[in-house]
């Protein structure tokens, strides 16, 4: 129910953001989100029904790209600073779902 | 299968023919390249990158909507889907959501002949992830390496409603989903690269009433696949509902070793994508101007194609199914047909030969030297019965795989004129002068004389006569004389 | 010369002493470089001094001669940057310990203007993490302080750009506001600071918090050099969709004084209501009798909407912001930890160990919002609430050419003093946010002491209104004629 936020809740976010908390840390994350969202109640004292939402400040059309591929030069330093790299390749600890996960 | 009633739906990702990615400058043509080159800090998402649109992702998803006879949306709206994986550079996908490119289309195909329709739910473009890689330099046993060339290629997602009835059906919808994006050029199609995807909604059920458990079928790499996997899941199901079980709705996977869809490794909650407008790309209007553009590049499509053929020149439903599932194949056909005016000779020297030499060399008509001009002339010349038809095979063999033309090869071969008709005269004439004993003999009434002067204009020839003109030839001469 | 010869200089100025061969970029940069070690341990306004690099340019642009006819802008002036915006090869961490070392491969648009107009990279500035803050005191690296106060804060998030700019340590800065952050620390460090329109600046090489509010504003101790810094980094980039295709900012764009003496400036009641410190609101009530004596026209006006806004705006920021961290997940850049676990080990300790406490609270907050049940209930009605608030903001200019409003309710406040209760902290915006929601250009500007502390004054204008708005900053600027700042830092006595 919009206004009130449950432990369980944010316990439930929390995995989605992929952050842990402690018991204690999560009491006193629940508590500021808590507090937070109850001041959004303020919201409801407004007639939205009719208002069309605003999600992006746009004054003109976007530029687009041309379908002109440029080469980028950059990719050696990214991989010289990632955290872990070999044989050109990003390396992650074993990905074991086999799963193609693009759907 | 009898009392068993069917329903599936296809989700298909198609990667489109851009020189560019989606939404950055980075080359899409990255089979065989070494990993990691092909990016930039837009598609490796580094912070404070940000995305621009390729004009020409938008003009080909625009395509295709319209080719599927979708309604096109006149606004277009990007969202995020967000998720963690570690080929989602990040952390979410560009994609779209309530306001897909186009809506509520029709994909019209056949099957045995027969023509069938599935309602397309929308089409919409989205980009494509990095690839993980589980062997490969520098890659150990214990991790997995991620290459981002293939992220951000710019992808078309078309989703049918589940109108498909049938493992054939839901095969034959793919394979003319295929036809259309090649087409229409705006993908290459290609399952076994990877550049065409099939995901499918399976649901079975006892009753025509009654609706089962939507299980979703996933890793299907090939026509092939799709049909085994969609089969197996049919009877899978409906084994389950007749000992009176009822299979759940979970997402499974197709192996193609075992030749069985396994449960996937669940995930215990579902996914909560948190779908929201992506805040770096202003919705924008299609201009007019670019949706009438797009409209005139549409071609032809299979079906239409086809049933043209069947009426303009006569062909059968299979064959005309054949020649069009390729669009160049169709177009080599056609020319042809224009150089050579008959149909039926050209569709079935095509549909044998071509394909037999296409196939012999896993080539595409597109790649293959002859041209319709160049196979015109051949046919042209057994017509003139200048050549037998054993003779044109052997020397459309020979021009395909050299590129030379029908005359080329004869010269080269030394062939010549001597089987034209005129020459073969000659030959003929020579043959019977040289031969007085076998003439007499077959004068005499021994039919097997005639048989050895055969093979004897055939042996001056080379083999390259048509043995039916000799013999007529060999007749005509045999008898004038008496 | 010295320091303190400059306190009342423009850029300018500088340009004057470069042109007479009395002062070069290296002598220029020494000065500066001097000062931040004099006074950048007391007020930790940076997090990068980019001294070797900048000495080295600084020579080069020696070497290769000022060209009178066509000379840069910026030719030989150091400037600060704000360490969300991206740095070739040089360390742009947000303030935030999962970017502790990273180093950008490449420059954001603004740095690649600036550096076509010769400016000299100076450093990189302390910030609220991912700029999720009004005081600074969110940084990783530990807070900045408030030249004016050391005890106090300097507002945030670009706290360091502002303090860098009060203490002197450089001339010129940028900044990047969001919801306020460069207009509350240019407030409560006595600066000037504009939040451009919405896509009149690129946001490219901006590290993003909330996409469709984040604008990089120019920073300067002028009025006038706040025009000089937004001529340069402003007008059309093709790298980002969302920045409006228009040239860069002009001076012509800017109105006579004649035409300033007959603006009608509105006054939002909701601004001036309980809450607000009457100290600053006196302040600003002085300055408005002036503008009337000099034959402005002032006139009251009502922004309904405005105690909504920061609701809104908490729901819209925190939403965006939960997915453009999303990246932050070790993979390919910055901290990672638990690499030698599962994938969901290193994701999980990774981004916990990496982010302060500010910003899991808004990645929560935003995930929150747009989990599936609670989108219509908060991001779908936070997208509405904009609306409203920008139709205000519509009405009010059919009424008047500019607002003037106080920058925030309260003064710079005592470090530590907000950090408890994050919603107070979030009040500190509550006059800031609302144009940002609007996405219209907002400039702050001192407009008096009290107690030593400096009063901040906001113009709103409509949307690609800079000039008119500058027109009546340079105006008022005129008119108070007050000292720019420098004070004695590290002397003053707690209050
Ligand atoms: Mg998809
Ligand atoms: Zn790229």
């Amino acid at each position: 129910m919009p206004g009130h936020v449950s432990l369980e809740e944010v316990r439930k976010i929390a995995q989605l953001a992929k952050l842990s908390f402690s018991e204690e840390e999560l009491t006193r994350f629940f508590q500021d989100i808590s507090d937070i969202i109850a001041h959004f109640e303020k919201l409801n004292e407004l007639d939205l029904e009719d208002v069309s939402p605003t999600s992006h400040i746009s004054w003109s059309q976007p530029p687009m790209n041309p379908d002109e591929p440029v080469d980028w030069q950059g990719s050696d330093l990214v991989l010289k600073h990632a955290p872990c790299a070999a044989g050109r390749y990003f390396i992650v600890p074993k990905v074991v779902e086999k799963e193609e996960k693009l759907s | 299968m009898e009392g068993v009633y069917v329903t599936i739906g296809l989700e298909v990702h198609c990667q489109l023919l851009t020189q560019a990615k989606m939404f950055c400058r980075c080359s899409t043509d990255y089979i065989g390249k070494t990993p990691n080159t092909l990016v930039c800090p837009v598609c490796m998402g580094l912070p404070g990158a940000l995305p621009v649109l390729n004009r020409k992702a938008l003009e080909l998803a625009i395509k295709t909507a319209l080719a599927l006879r979708c309604e096109i949306l006149p606004e277009v709206v990007f969202h995020r889907k967000n998720y963690f994986y570690p080929d989602l550079p990040k952390g979410y996908q560009i994609s779209q959501y309530d306001f897909p490119i186009g809506v509520r289309g029709v994909l019209e195909f056949a099957l045995e002949g027969e023509r069938r329709k599935v309602r397309i739910r929308r089409v919409h473009v989205e980009e494509d992830a990095g690839k993980l890689v589980h062997e490969g330099l520098g890659v150990e046993r214990n991790v997995s390496g991620v290459d981002f060339n293939r992220a951000g290629i710019p992808l078309v997602e078309i989703v049918t409603e589940p109108d498909l009835h049938s493992p054939e059906e839901a095969k034959e919808c793919l394979i003319m989903l295929r036809s259309i994006v090649r087409y229409l050029g705006v993908s290459d199609g290609n399952m076994e690269e990877g550049s065409l995807r099939c995901d499918a909604n399976v649901s079975v059920s006892l009753s025509p009433d009654t609706q089962g458990a939507k299980v979703e079928i996933k890793n299907m790499n090939s026509f092939r696949s799709v049909f085994r996997a969609l089969s197996y899941e049919v009877e899978r199901q409906a084994a389950l509902l007749r000992e009176g079980k009822f299979p759940v709705q979970e997402t499974r996977h197709w192996d193609e070793v075992r030749q069985v869809t396994v449960p996937s490794r669940g995930k215990e909650e579902a996914e909560d994508y948190r779908y929201f407008p992506d805040p770096d790309l202003l919705p924008f209007r299609i201009p007019q101007d670019m949706l009438e553009e797009i409209k005139a590049t549409i071609p032809e499509l299979p079906l239409q194609k086809k049933e043209r053929f069947m009426r303009e020149y006569e062909l059968a439903e299979p064959e005309a199914h054949i020649l069009v599932q390729d669009k160049d194949l169709a177009e080599f056909f056609e020319a042809c047909v224009r150089e050579f005016p008959a149909p039926r000779t050209v569709c079935n020297f095509v549909l044998t030969e071509v394909l037999k030499n296409l196939n012999a060399f896993n080539m595409t008509i597109r790649e293959s030297k002859v041209t319709p001009g160049m196979l015109a002339e051949l046919l042209r010349m057994v017509e003139r019965k200048e050549i037998g038809i054993s003779l044109a095979k052997g020397i459309f063999e020979e021009m395909f795989a050299t590129g030379m033309s029908a005359r080329e090869v004869m010269a080269k071969k030394g062939i010549s004129f001597l089987t034209s008709e005129r020459d073969l005269e000659k030959i003929v004439r020579q043959v019977i002068e040289e031969n007085p004993q076998s003439v007499a003999d077959y004068l005499g009434g021994k039919d097997k004389a005639l048989h050895f002067l055969i093979g004897q204009v055939m042996k001056v020839t080379k083999g390259q006569a048509n043995p039916e003109v000799v013999k007529n030839l060999l007749l005509r001469e045999l008898t004038s004389g008496e | 010369m010295n320091l303190r010869d400059f306190r009342n200089f423009t850029i300018r100025d500088y340009q004057d002493l470069f042109a007479k061969g009395e002062l070069v970029p290296r002598e220029l940069l020494t000065i500066f470089l001097e000062r931040i070690r004099e006074v950048d341990s007391l007020l930790h306004a940076f997090l990068f001094v980019n001294e070797d690099r900048a000495f080295a340019r600084a020579q080069k642009l020696e070497e290769e001669g000022r060209d009178r006819s066509v000379c840069p802008p910026l030719w030989g002036i150091p400037i600060a940057i704000k360490d969300n915006i991206c740095t070739l090869g040089i360390p742009t961490t947000c303030a935030s310990r999962i970017l502790e070392g990273y180093i950008p491969p490449y420059n954001a648009t603004v740095i690649e203007r600036l550096e076509a107009a010769g400016a000299i990279i100076l450093g990189k500035t302390n910030m609220d993490e991912f700029a999720m803050g009004s005081s600074t005191e969110n940084s990783a690296y530990g807070p900045t302080r408030n030249p004016f106060d050391l005890e106090r804060v300097p507002g945030g998030s670009s706290g360091g750009s502002a303090a860098a700019l009060a203490s002197l340590e450089a001339p010129l800065a940028l900044g990047s506001d969001t919801g306020g952050s460069v207009r509350q620390p240019a407030a409560f460090c006595g600066i000037v600071g504009l939040r451009p329109t919405y896509g009149r600046v690129s946001r490219y090489g901006l590290v993003s918090f909330a996409s469709s509010l984040d604008q990089i504003g120019p920073m300067a101790r002028t009025v006038e050099d706040t025009i000089t810094l937004f001529e340069i980094i402003s007008g059309r980039d093709e790298r980002d969709s969302t920045c409006a295709p228009y040239p860069p900012f002009s001076r012509a764009e800017i109105p006579q004084e004649e035409e300033v003496r007959k603006m009608i400036i509105g006054l939002p009641r909701e601004y001036f209501s309980e809450g607000v410190d009457s100290r600053i609101v006196g302040t600003i009530e002085e300055v408005l009798k002036g503008l009337e004596k000099e034959g402005l026209t002032i006139r009251e006006v009502s922004l309904p909407h405005t105690s909504y806004a920061l609701e809104a705006y908490y729901i819209v920021a925190p939403s965006e912001a939960s997915s453009n961290l999303a990246r932050y997940d070790g993979v390919l850049y910055g901290l990672r930890e638990g690499g030698e676990g599962t994938l969901q080990d290193m994701y999980f300790r990774t981004r916990t160990s990496g982010f302060g406490a500010e910003v899991k609270r808004r990645i929560l907050l935003g995930t929150y919002s747009l989990s599936s049940g609670y989108y219509d209930a908060y991001y779908l009605k936070g997208m509405k609430v904009r609306t409203l608030v920008r139709q205000d903001f519509e009405r009010a200019f059919q009424e008047c050419h500019l607002l003037i409003t106080p920058v925030s309710p309260v003064f710079p406040f005592f470090l530590g003093e907000r950090t408890k209760n994050p919603y107070e902290m979030y009040l500190a915006d509550v006059f800031t946010i609302p144009s940002a929601m609007a996405g219209i250009p907002a400039l702050s500007l001192n407009c008096g002491y009290v107690d030593n502390l400096p009063v901040g004054l906001q113009i709103i204008a409509g949307p690609f209104q800079e000039g008119v708005l500058f027109g009546l900053a340079l105006f008022l600027e005129q008119m108070l004629s007050l000292p720019l700042p420098l004070p004695e830092i590290g002397q003053q006595r707690r209050s």
